[in-house]
């Protein structure tokens, strides 16, 4: 044996013993509290246990038409104000891709002075296109409409984001594909019709008054009493039913008309809740998303400092006027699907339908993203993007059920036929083949949960392919042994030579079904996705078991006869 | 030592290049006819729904049908899967309607409601739109594409690239040929026909490389041969394990096929194809292709030197 066969027998008991321990909760089902140090499993792709996967596209059309007549009421508004009487014209789509409205002014004499208004107030938005007479068309401008794009994909996606607690799903994904579609893939959600018709939904957007004479210790009291009785939010469950439960347990704790709410701070990357912070708010929202017209993020030239601007209908903007009025030095909770975004004070009787959020000093960059993340939040109450279905992918969670049985036994009788044709094909050899075989097997699965990659039906599929296809590395070494045993050099160099011609074979078979999978994994979704995955795991395995491991048991084999004898 | 293949063969693989040749031609050429005129593409492509519904009970197929018919889809198919005896069905509404959501929906509330008491589960549902389908069109194709080029850049840089072009047009048999097949026998052209076909392309250029790597040790061992003799050589010498590894492999698909249920049948139909028509391709496309090439730079040689010697 070679001097370093220890170090590299070592290194494979390591990888033995690190890949089992690694995959020791997936196989026999720990639960998450136990004390065993691993906690991720692979988890089940949306074919197997079932669920809802969707492309959802956005409409850019419809969204420049909400756009331009938006601006177009803006602009009779700002005119008016400024002393020009003006009134909002008609829609004109004749570029589905750059619809336009146009603005009435009634005094001809005021033309120009209009024209110039429009473009000191709105520069770089929106752009004059035609003039007839005393009508003036106007379209957005290249960059609005860019900025218009990259918004409504985000927005759409937090509002989505928003919903999916309702669904109780555990690992939601929802990110954006390309310019104009989302993807969202929801494994394990039971009821399919109504994940669809939630998403579908538009955002509900929320006004209510905040009740700051409970000092929030009292609050924390209460929390504390529902945690004590049992009522705990978990992980999966739907968020607002924990709401509604725990005002509910509280009921005889909480002044009349209010009722308990909470801040929450969703870390975006994670998609995880980072901050909860309880209020107690009006128990019926005093102004509702429907009344909202726009909002916006403008900055206070003076202070330098970002805010958040909001237009409410006429109507909103009476109501709005009367709830400020009687709430001077409270806060208001912006809510949005139940939750509280934000609770700024009011300051003031806000009248005319226009109020700002303001922000107060800080760094700009970081107001800044808070202002957009609130306008954001607004706009998404106010002004719904229309998503269309483009694909949409369900799987009953029977169909998972049985197709893991089936797969799985076909995969099982298809490793054995492996196994049992090379130990009948190379006698002890063929063993060593088997061990290294279910090496890879061990190694891919502790990559699939090492990566926390989800196990998909033609991933299991994959593996059975894999150790299918690994026993090529098996054969190349053997054959190649044999062939230098038929030249009559002993066992023992017939061994060394066999491997030594054999490493630059395996590893470029092996590198080029690495190109194919690499591609597979650019091109697939979902299931293809999680086959390429394991087909790639099961590329890095092979090279490792077919060529290194079985070196280190043919050393040892070799050692063990002293190069007498080799059953191959 | 037990051997399928016993002591070394000799046969004559670059003997049999003319006959092999004009077959895989035409083979090649009647499949892309074929897949371009008759290859049935699956809901993934065309766009569409596809509804998989299984009855606890045995349902009558012409209730099925009214049931389908009163929910206002006249297009729609139904097509009994798996064992008769497993009461499940495949209903297609075509991607020409319009409202294809709609339509999804109001299929799956009206066979839940009428069969609710022969036990109706929905399995699976699958609606692709139209501006989905031939999204995942291109992607495919861009996948197939982008695999084939990586190999053939792979190929040329570890072996030389007179061995490429042979390397990348067995692949594209391979795929044609699969196609072919798949169109002969109204086999659906799906997802994840597309992921056994880059599944094929990586493992048939095993294959390849493998008689490549031949080809160039005994190149090195014996410089005196010339191709002709060394590619025989080689394919003969590694013949064995070339029908070894194909027949476990073979073996494993099969048994993936016949045995994984209807799921994953599309995936092992393409791949037990791939795996034979990939040895076939390795001897007898991959090889010849790259002798004509060896033969046609020689004679450019050749006629260079001839061209300078006057």
């Amino acid at each position: 044996m070679k001097a370093n066969w220890w170090y590299r027998f070592l290194l494979f008991v390591f990888l033995t013993v690190l890949s089992a321990v690694t995959v020791m909760p997936t196989i026999f089902k720990f639960d998450e509290n136990s004390k065993f140090p691993i906690k991720s499993k692979i988890s089940l792709g949306l074919d197997l246990q079932g669920g809802l996967y969707m492309i959802l596209g956005i409409d850019f059309k419809k969204v420049y038409k909400d756009e331009i007549t938006g601006y177009a009421r803006k602009m009779a508004f700002s005119l008016n104000d400024f002393g020009v009487k003006a009134k909002m014209g008609e829609l004109k789509v004749t570029d589905p891709d750059d619809p336009q409205f146009s603005v009435v002014i009634e005094n001809a004499a005021d033309l120009e002075k209009a024209k110039q208004r429009i473009k000191d107030y709105f520069p770089s938005i929106i752009r004059m296109t035609e003039e007839k007479g005393t009508e003036l068309f106007y379209g957005l401008t290249k960059v609005i409409r860019t900025q218009v794009e990259e918004q409504s994909v985000t927005k759409s996606i937090e509002v989505i984001r928003n919903r999916i607690d309702e669904f109780g799903v555990t690992e939601p994904e929802i990110l954006a594909q390309g310019k104009d579609r989302i993807v969202v893939a929801l494994p394990g959600v039971k009821d399919i019709e109504r994940a669809k018709e939630l998403i579908g939904k538009t955002a509900k957007l929320e006004f209510r008054i905040v009740n700051d004479e409970v000092p929030p210790a009292k609050i924390q009291e209460w929390l504390e009493k529902v945690k004590a009785s049992g009522l705990e939010f978990k992980k999966g469950e739907s968020w607002s039913k924990y709401v509604v439960a725990v005002n509910e347990k509280l009921k005889a704790d909480l002044p009349k008309d209010f009722e308990l709410a909470f801040e929450r701070k969703v870390n975006k990357t994670t998609n995880e809740v980072t901050l909860l912070v309880p209020m107690l708010v009006d128990a019926v929202p005093r102004l509702t998303g429907d009344e909202l017209q726009d909002a916006g993020v403008q900055i206070d030239q003076q202070k330098n400092e970002p805010y958040v601007s909001l237009e409410f209908k006429s109507l909103g903007a009476k109501l709005f006027e009367e709830i400020t009025g009687g709430n001077v030095g409270k806060r208001m909770a912006v809510m949005l699907d139940g939750n509280i975004y934000t609770a700024p004070n009011i300051q003031t009787k806000i009248g005319g339908g226009r109020a700002q959020i303001t922000l107060g000093s800080g760094n700009f960059n970081s107001l800044m993203q808070q202002a957009r993340d609130i306008a954001l939040v607004l706009r998404a109450g106010a002004l719904p993007v229309q998503l269309d279905f483009q694909e949409q992918r369900s799987v009953g969670p029977s169909l998972g059920q049985d197709s893991i049985a089936k797969t799985s036994l076909a995969a099982l009788i298809s490793c054995a036929a492996v196994f049992i044709f090379m130990m009948f094909y190379y006698r002890l050899s063929g063993v060593i083949a088997v061990v290294t075989l279910l090496a890879n097997v061990l190694f891919i699965l502790a990559g699939l949960v090492g990566l926390e990659a989800t196990l998909t039906l033609p991933g299991i599929a994959g593996i059975a392919l894999t150790v299918g296809m690994a026993v090529d590395g098996n054969i190349i070494i053997y054959e190649r042994i044999r062939e230098e045993i038929k030249k009559g050099i002993g066992y023992y160099k017939a061994v060394e030579n066999g491997f030594n011609h054999a490493f630059w074979t395996i590893l470029d078979a092996n590198v080029t079904t690495a190109f194919a999978g690499i591609c597979l994994l650019q091109f697939g979704t979902g299931p293809v996705r999680g086959f390429a995955v394991t087909l790639l795991l099961g590329i890095v395995a092979t090279v490792y078991t077919a060529y290194f491991l079985n070196n280190i048991l043919f050393e040892f084999y070799m050692n063990k006869t002293e190069g007498q004898d080799l059953s191959i | 030592m037990f051997e399928l293949i016993k002591n070394k063969t000799k046969i004559d693989f670059v003997g049999l290049f003319p006959i092999t040749s004009t077959l895989s031609t035409l083979a090649v050429l009647a499949s892309i006819i074929l897949i371009f005129t008759s290859l049935k593409y699956g809901v993934d492509f065309s766009g569409g729904a596809e509804i998989q519904v299984k009855f606890d009970k045995s349902v009558n197929v012409a209730d099925l049908r009214s049931t389908v018919s009163a929910a206002g889809i006249e297009s729609a198919s139904i097509q009994s899967i798996g064992d008769v005896s497993e009461n499940e069905y495949l209903l297609r509404i075509p991607a020409k309607e319009e409202n294809l959501n709609e339509l999804q929906a109001m299929l799956v509330k009206a066979l839940t409601s009428k069969f609710s008491d022969s036990g109706v589960q929905i399995r699976k549902v699958d609606l692709v739109g139209p501006k989905a389908g031939s999204q995942l069109r291109l992607s495919g194709f861009l996948a197939l594409a982008w695999a084939l080029i990586s190999i053939t850049i792979y190929v040329g840089l570890r072996f030389h690239f007179k061995f490429a072009p042979g390397a990348v047009l067995s692949l594209f048999h391979d795929v044609s040929i699969i196609c072919g097949i798949y169109a002969i026998f109204g086999i659906e052209f799906t997802l994840q026909t597309v992921a056994a076909l880059l599944t094929i392309i990586g493992y048939s250029i095993n294959d390849t490389v493998i008689v490549y790597d031949r080809v160039r040790e005994n190149q090195e061992m014996y410089p005196g041969n010339d191709l002709k003799t060394h590619i025989n050589n080689a394919t003969n010498e590694t013949l064995s394990r070339t029908i070894l590894t194909s027949g476990v492999t073979f073996i494993s698909s099969l048994a993936m096929l016949f045995f994984g249920g209807v799921a994953i049948q599309d995936f092992f139909l393409a791949v037990s194809i791939g795996i034979v028509t990939g040895s076939y391709s390795t001897i007898y496309v991959a090889t010849p292709i790259t002798l004509i090439l060896d033969r046609w730079s020689e004679r450019k040689l050749a006629t260079q030197n001839a061209g300078l010697a006057k």
